[in-house]
């Protein structure tokens, strides 16, 4: 079977891919490894997401049905509960499903497979192995989709904004959060989430912290966590008890790139590099959304998936035509910048990128060589907010070094 | 009814003499007090099958090592069970100590074995350290699934007449007319004339039931880090530095489905709690460099411990000088996978003294797998049941049809961690944390039980606990 533009993933940003695809007139698939698109909003029941793209808030569950209702409006064949066992770098794309296994072939396919969390392993929490450590989306799913409880008495190591999300949603559903946990000296959570889902509910948050050991024998019995110092060393003498049956982690999430092996993925954030349109070091193979880099809005990761989607239209139809490429490297302060590259031409390119630090009262500074082509103040950056900035595609002649100063 | 044999323990060594007692006509019982074989000692080694060339000459250890390398692959190949002669090199920067370990492996009648230059390790194992100049290479080590072979043990003998009774802990023996009454904490009873106490860790605690020998036995922890399938071109064989008095040393090798595993330390306890620790993940993290300084450990997806227990310098098989009809096995640490096969074959044909041939075998049915399947293979196997279409795990592609397979498989496993040693379904990089609320939703429907019985292992390791808004925070 041939299609124009395959788009793997029917969560948030597969489905705006595949619209902006369609409307282009691009034969369009969007393949879903679930009975129903939406993806990881499905379990996302509380509120917050649309407040940029649709100017109010919604839920996860009411966003991905804007964009299912929209699916549907368009010629856009959708393929669900079938999972895509591997892409190929000729844009061939092996699936499964009840019917049988399969080789589709598309002129240009988008990843939109989104992110996994980062578990117990990846971050060596040690100690014994019972019942009751989960990760955040595992409970989430738990309690948000089956309606059971993971714990009475929980501990949530990470205070990234799912983490206080579900402190916030397990307090609700009956439990108690006994503390949050967080090894770092701030939170990569949102101001506005650590006081609507700790401050509120009177559940602590301590810093500089870790857990060094789980104890229990069938199920978790207790913690012990510790302070640690600013290389992150355990400082024994701090170390206490606490009793607890649950364990939440929240400690990040790695983009799942693991259907396709030849993609050259950023060191830093794990996702693909791509150019300006999206398009991957694979010529035809597109990203965007989580599988590309860890967003924190929805209404992001929608803006991106409208870039991939009708680039990936345009390059099937051979439209896409590209001016000199320049790469773009992220200097002081600056941890990573999506696009990896771009091309001169006219028109407007915007930059994504999350900060090292917490920066106050400072300026984003974009340079071509040395001449300096774009700068914005900004009162406040921290790392958990992504920023952006927009650049005059006539003004680039050179690499550009996009930073933070003063 | 009275069995001919009781094996307590169902880890591999259990498991192999009531295979072997099955195979040879007798009728026999293994009792196992978790709900699943193959979770105590068995369950965290390095699932290396040794080559003997660093056993004590002229121990048991040395001479059942040798043996049961020589037997693997047969019957690794009789039960379905992978297993890789990948070949295993001592690595160090001088040839001293090299030769020696070479001259013990030929003492020990090890085959196989040769002294390899720099040049040869360095095509060998090309991301080896340029510190580790010489090796001793050995052609016969092997890899294998420690839990794969025990399961196989005890499913082939179960198929073939052996009954495995799972959650019975011996807690009573009375004996009447020399036939042992074994009795469970719920007050089950099964009738044996003879008892083989296999119970690893647990071995003094049985034979304190028994009336028999207490050993002094010591509890040694070994840590380990499991690397990402992404790794597994760090080496194709296994790779130990020079062994010390107490432990063979940190090893570096390839697992049967690709992924690198490394460890483990040897930390000695009081007890036998197979937990992991910050200082002991760094001491194992510092050995492992020394032979292997790129090693990605940000690539872990999972630490683990086991326990090996240890009875002075060998294993202890042999019959009880205060029971009659009873056969004490304990301390069997390494090499006690290796040698499983030939402790079997000893206990059976040495000391139990049975010399009926083994009978022909109904074979165990594997759980057909679509990995690494071709497109056509897949598709028959989807057209026989639409399951194989389901994926379940995304990191292992583990299918629907594979799960529904191991839950009624011989030893009617229930537990997600028995699914998960069955099937790979939790196995892969992200742990189960896309796939657990799958697994468990197919376990209860499966079972026909509430979805809040489901266990990860043992009972009291419910997954769930009650419904939202039912449950209170204890206070």
């Amino acid at each position: 079977m041939n299609y124009d533009v395959i788009i793997i993933g029917g969560g948030a940003a597969g489905m705006a891919s595949a619209i902006e695809s369609a409307k282009l007139g691009a034969k369009t698939l969007l393949i879903e490894k679930d009975g129903k698109l939406g993806g990881i909003l499905i379990q996302c029941i509380h509120n917050g997401f649309g407040v940029k793209y649709f100017k109010e808030e919604l839920t996860g569950p009411e966003y991905a049905h804007r964009f299912e209702t929209i699916v549907a409006k368009n010629d856009i064949e959708v393929m669900l509960n079938t999972f895509v066992l591997n892409v190929g770098n000729d844009k061939s794309v092996t699936i499964i499903n009840k019917n049988g296994m399969k080789i589709l072939h598309a002129k240009a396919v988008v990843l939109a497979m989104g992110c996994r969390e980062k578990t117990a392993g990846s971050i060596s929490l040690t100690g014994v192995r019972p019942t009751g450590i989960f990760t955040a989306g595992q409970i989430q799913r738990m309690v948000n989709i089956l309606g059971k409880m993971p714990g009475k008495n929980i501990v949530i190591l990470g205070s990234g904004d799912i983490g206080l999300i579900m402190a916030r949603r397990l307090t609700f559903e009956g439990a108690k959060v006994e503390m949050v946990i967080e090894i770092m000296s701030n939170t990569s959570g949102s101001a506005r989430n650590v006081q609507q889902c700790l401050i509120d509910f009177d559940i602590p948050l301590h810093f500089n912290t870790t857990i060094t050991r789980v104890v229990g024998k069938n199920r978790v019995e207790g913690i012990y966590y510790a302070k640690v110092d600013e290389k992150f060393n355990v400082i024994d003498s701090s170390e206490k008890f606490l009793k607890c049956d649950c364990i939440l982690l929240s400690v990040g999430l790695i983009p799942d790139n693991s259907v396709i092996s030849q993609l050259a993925l950023s060191r830093i954030t794990n996702g693909a590099m791509v150019d300006e349109y999206r398009e991957t070091t694979i010529e035809g193979i597109f990203a965007c959304g989580n599988v590309l880099h860890v967003h924190d809005l929805v209404d992001n990761v929608t803006e991106e998936a409208i870039i991939a989607g009708k680039n990936a239209a345009l390059y099937s139809q051979q439209k896409l035509i590209k001016g000199k490429k320049y790469n773009i490297f992220s200097g002081n302060g600056v941890r990573y910048n999506i696009p990896n590259t771009v091309y001169n031409g006219s028109g407007e390119v915007e930059v994504f990128f999350r900060a090292t630090e917490k920066f106050i009262k400072h300026s984003i500074a974009v340079k071509s060589g040395e001449i300096i082509i774009a700068k914005k103040f900004v009162p406040s950056i921290i790392p958990g907010t992504m920023q952006s900035i927009k650049i005059d595609k006539s003004k680039i002649d050179n690499d550009i070094e996009i930073s933070i100063q003063l | 009814m009275t069995y001919d044999y009781a094996v307590i323990g169902g880890g591999v060594i259990g498991s192999a003499i009531f295979n072997k007692l099955v195979r040879v006509g007798k009728s026999c019982v293994m009792l196992e007090k978790n709900n699943d074989v193959s979770v105590g000692v068995s369950k965290a080694n390095s699932g290396i099958v040794h080559a003997g060339f660093d056993a004590p000459q002229n121990s048991l250890k040395a001479k059942l090592n040798v043996l049961g390398n020589k037997m693997m692959p047969k019957l690794c190949e009789e039960l379905k069970v992978r297993y890789k002669e990948i070949g295993a090199l001592v690595v160090a920067d001088n040839n001293a100590e090299i030769k020696k370990l070479y001259e013990n492996g030929l003492a020990n009648g090890v085959s196989g074995l040769e002294i390899i230059d720099n040049e040869k390790l360095r095509l060998l194992v090309p991301k080896l350290s340029n510190k580790m100049t010489c090796a001793l290479y050995a052609k016969n080590s092997g890899i294998i699934l420690p839990y794969e072979l025990t399961i196989a043990l005890a499913e082939e003998g179960v198929i073939n007449g052996g009954v495995v009774e799972l959650e019975f802990e011996v807690v009573k023996v009375t004996r009447k007319n020399n036939t042992f009454s074994l009795f469970s904490e719920d007050g089950k009873q099964v009738n044996a004339n003879y008892v083989i106490n296999a119970s690893g860790m647990y071995f003094n605690n049985v034979s304190k039931i028994l009336n028999a020998e207490i050993y002094k036995i010591i509890y040694r922890k070994g840590e380990y880090f499991l690397l990402d399938k992404c790794e597994t071109n760090l080496t194709k064989h296994t790779i130990f530095p020079l062994p010390s008095k107490i432990s063979k040393g940190v090893l570096v090798t390839p697992t049967i489905d690709g992924n690198i595993l490394i460890g483990p330390n040897s930390i000695q306890k009081e007890d036998y709690n197979p937990e992991t620790s910050m200082v002991g993940l760094k001491e194992v993290k510092n050995n492992a460099i020394k032979n292997f300084p790129n090693i990605a450990f940000n690539k872990n997806i999972r630490n683990f411990a086991g326990v090996r227990t240890i009875i002075g310098d060998d294993f202890v098989i042999e019959k009880s000088k205060l029971q009659t009809n009873l056969i004490n096995i304990a301390g069997i640490c390494s090499p006690g996978l290796s040698a499983s096969p030939a402790i079997a074959e000893m206990v059976v044909r040495d000391l139990l003294e049975i010399k009926t041939p083994e009978r022909t075998m109904i074979p165990r049915k594997k759980i057909e797998t679509i990995n690494n399947k071709s497109l056509e293979e897949v598709n028959k196997l989807i057209k026989k049941d639409s399951n194989y279409g389901v994926i379940v795990c995304r990191c292992e592609q583990v299918s629907l049809a594979e799960i529904i397979q191991a839950l009624n498989s011989p030893l009617k496993p229930r537990s997600i961690d028995a699914i998960k040693r069955r099937t790979r379904a939790g196995m892969g990089r992200c742990q189960g944390s896309y796939c657990l609320n799958s697994v468990l939703k197919t376990i209860a429907i499966e079972k026909n039980i509430p979805i809040e019985t489901v266990t990860k292992e043992n009972k009291g390791s419910e997954i769930i606990i009650g419904n939202i808004k039912e449950i209170g925070g204890d206070n």
